[in-house]
């Protein structure tokens, strides 16, 4: 049995080319280029093969944006060209296991701009099911213990009663143990939910908001909600002592293949992720590389990706946040970028605004 | 919905759960502490000792040579269910002798429940709350939140130690995270100088821990009228029982049945987890459990 005492026993701070042994699989059998950046798996390599490598590795990552979307549009129709545009592919889904996971963390009705739309979520599981996959979706809700009651507040019960969606209760899910892959934070390892660990696909599918702690919350941040609340507690306090730009990156890293559909319609500014105001920006946002497309969304909030601690650290390790290595699709953000107020505090001030 | 049917669920609820009273979150998943200790209140609540029985027996296996009891079989930690085991062998383990059969197991929890203290942290303008406040956290070496706090409040209060000034530090605290116009959040009041909202559960829970303490800001009792005017028919499962329990803590009554009875049909899952299965059970007991009514150990504090 591992104990949390065990969870905490190690600084792992590592160089993000240690091998961990944990090879990850693209669906179409090759392996993925974060595989192999944060698995080490070019220190296998001979030096020969590595030159190759380094020029597959630096390939710009796709990032699909459409703007002028709206939740009563045609949604699905938006995910399917994201998806196709960023290289996911019905050959590449169908059979397998896909966990979509939104963002619930402390819903209310009369504050939609804090949780994933469910049409946002109901069209994406319209077109993995198209697409022969089998979709389930999951959430561990960050601050509220009563699942049922996020569920309906988000809208989110109505949406998996429409589309007859299983839901996992990711906060009350038997759990296993996965070393850190990371390697950023001290933390050991991570307690999975057992439907996340048999995914072999997780969909991260946020709001996109400003965060009152670490300036923004996208793909990579809503990831906190794949660690289930009877380990990490009602807020996973463990992770914030732990550093919520380390375990943020850590999580990321050590999560089964993980791609993201970001819910940028309806917005939030301000005193996110919970307390902010609404900002209509009207756009999807879909990509493989979660650091590519939180780079790429950063980029709409006029907030400058390097400077958001958790994307600093990210960069080199989980990807690349600099335009050159973005291969931007659909529309162009530029189009897009917008001014997302900040709260004044002295933590955030650093963050440079374009 | 006729009075017969409401009766009905609750029937078919127990049955349920006394066949499998050491029970997890969902009816195919590994047994773990909260669920088996509510199973063990609910049951014994409407008069089924023998699968109560067997349900604290089960928490008395999950027991650690520390006194600890982890969130299940497969997990020793964190150790935050401590509490509610002590709160069911509290209630399913006294012997007409006046003896509780799990005396030492609940001696030995209190001892680590007195041992696992929240951390603090240095008072500033970003959290509006008490930051010295110790009380309990979910994991060790975490900050204290209201809900591991109330279970630990709850097992030292039914354990005679009401005034062991770990309980009377963590009645402070749960007072403290009242919000100012009632209710509480999973545990914060006020963030960067924005206040939080409340929700229904967590003040539910705060209620019950706060049973027969009095409070001058005036919080408990605005906390008292905010949940009695937020439970609606469609409150879902946990929220009501919480919310109820709560109530009834304070001494107001809200009839409920119906909506019980609707909360326990209208879903499946619900039907299915053991967890939300005995917290419904539970409320519909709400004017014999003994954290809502206290006991006789408690009295005589």
């Amino acid at each position: 049995m591992t104990s949390h005492e065990e969870q905490h026993s190690c600084d792992n701070n590592q160089p993000a080319t240690t091998p961990c042994g944990r090879p990850l699989q693209e669906s179409n059998g090759g392996l993925d280029r974060r595989a192999l950046l944060v698995g080490g798996g070019a220190a296998a390599l001979g030096l020969t093969a590595w030159a190759g490598v380094r020029h597959w590795l630096h390939r710009p990552e796709p990032v699909f944006v459409a703007k002028n979307q709206s939740y009563d549009g045609d949604l699905r129709r938006t995910i399917r060209d994201g998806l196709l545009a960023t290289g996911v592919t019905p050959s590449n889904v169908g059979g397998r296991r896909v966990l979509l996971k939104p963002n619930m963390v402390e819903p209310d009705r009369h504050s939609p701009h804090i949780t994933t739309n469910p049409a946002v979520l109901l069209a994406a599981a319209e077109v993995f099911i198209e697409w022969g996959a089998q979709v389930t979706v999951g959430e561990a809700p960050g601050h509220v213990r009563d699942t049922d009651m996020a569920l309906v507040e988000s809208g989110i019960a109505d949406a998996l009663r429409d589309g007859r969606l299983p839901f996992a209760d990711l906060n009350y899910d038997d759990v296993g143990w996965r070393e850190n892959a990371g390697h950023v934070s001290r933390l050991a390892g991570f307690f999975f939910p057992q439907s996340v660990l048999q995914a072999d696909l997780v969909v991260s599918m946020p709001k996109l908001k400003t965060h009152h702690w670490v300036g923004m919350t996208a793909s990579m941040k809503n990831l906190y909600g794949t660690l289930p609340g009877i380990k990490y507690g009602w807020p996973k306090n463990v992770l914030h002592y732990a550093g919520i730009p380390k375990t943020v990156v850590d999580i990321t890293a050590s999560l089964p293949k993980t791609i993201a559909i970001i819910d940028a319609i309806q917005c939030m500014e301000g005193d996110g992720p919970i307390m902010g105001t609404p900002k209509d920006l009207g756009a999807i946002v879909i990509g493989r590389n979660t650091v590519a497309v939180d780079a790429t969304c950063a980029r709409m909030m006029r907030i400058e990706p390097i400077d958001l601690p958790y994307l600093s650290l990210a960069e080199g390790r989980l990807g690349s946040v600099s335009a050159q290595s973005i291969d931007q699709r659909g529309d162009d953000w530029h189009d897009l970028a917008t001014r997302f107020e900040l709260i004044d505090a002295p933590h955030l001030r650093s963050i440079r605004r374009t | 919905m006729s009075k017969t049917s409401n009766h009905e669920w609750k029937t078919v609820a127990l049955d349920s759960l006394a066949q499998r009273p050491r029970c997890g979150y969902k009816p195919d998943g590994a047994v773990c502490a909260e669920p088996t200790a509510m199973a063990a209140l609910a049951l014994a609540a409407h008069d089924r000792p023998d699968p109560a029985a067997e349900a604290v027996k089960q928490l008395a296996q999950m027991q650690q040579p520390d006194g600890a009891v982890g969130v299940s079989i497969e997990q020793n930690e964190p150790v935050w269910p401590t509490g509610l085991a002590v709160i069911a062998w509290q209630v399913c383990g006294a012997g007409d002798d006046g003896l509780n059969r799990f005396q030492s197991q609940i001696d030995r929890a209190i001892a680590k429940i007195l041992e696992v203290k929240g951390q603090t942290l240095q008072p500033s303008d970003v959290l509006g709350h008490d930051v010295t406040l110790q009380a309990w956290p979910w994991v060790q070496g975490t900050h204290s939140w209201i809900e591991p706090t109330t279970y630990q409040v709850l097992a030292l209060k039914l354990s005679g130690l009401s005034d062991h000034p770990r309980c009377r530090e963590a009645v402070d605290l749960l007072i403290d995270r009242l919000l100012p116009d009632g209710g509480c959040n999973y545990g914060n009041t006020f963030v960067l100088g924005n206040k939080l909202r409340p929700h229904l559960q967590p003040s539910g829970l705060a209620l019950l821990a706060l049973r027969g303490e009095s409070d001058d800001s005036g919080r408990l009792a605005k906390t008292v009228d905010y949940v009695r005017d937020q439970l609606s028919p469609q409150t879902t499962p946990l929220s009501l029982s919480f919310a109820l329990l709560g109530l009834a803590a304070q001494g107001v009554d809200v009839p409920a049945e119906e909506w019980l009875a609707a909360a326990y049909r209208a879903n499946p899952s619900t039907r299915t987890s053991p967890y939300k299965s005995a917290m419904l059970l539970l409320a519909a007991a709400r004017d014999r459990c003994p954290l809502t009514q206290g006991n006789q150990q408690e009295a005589s504090a």
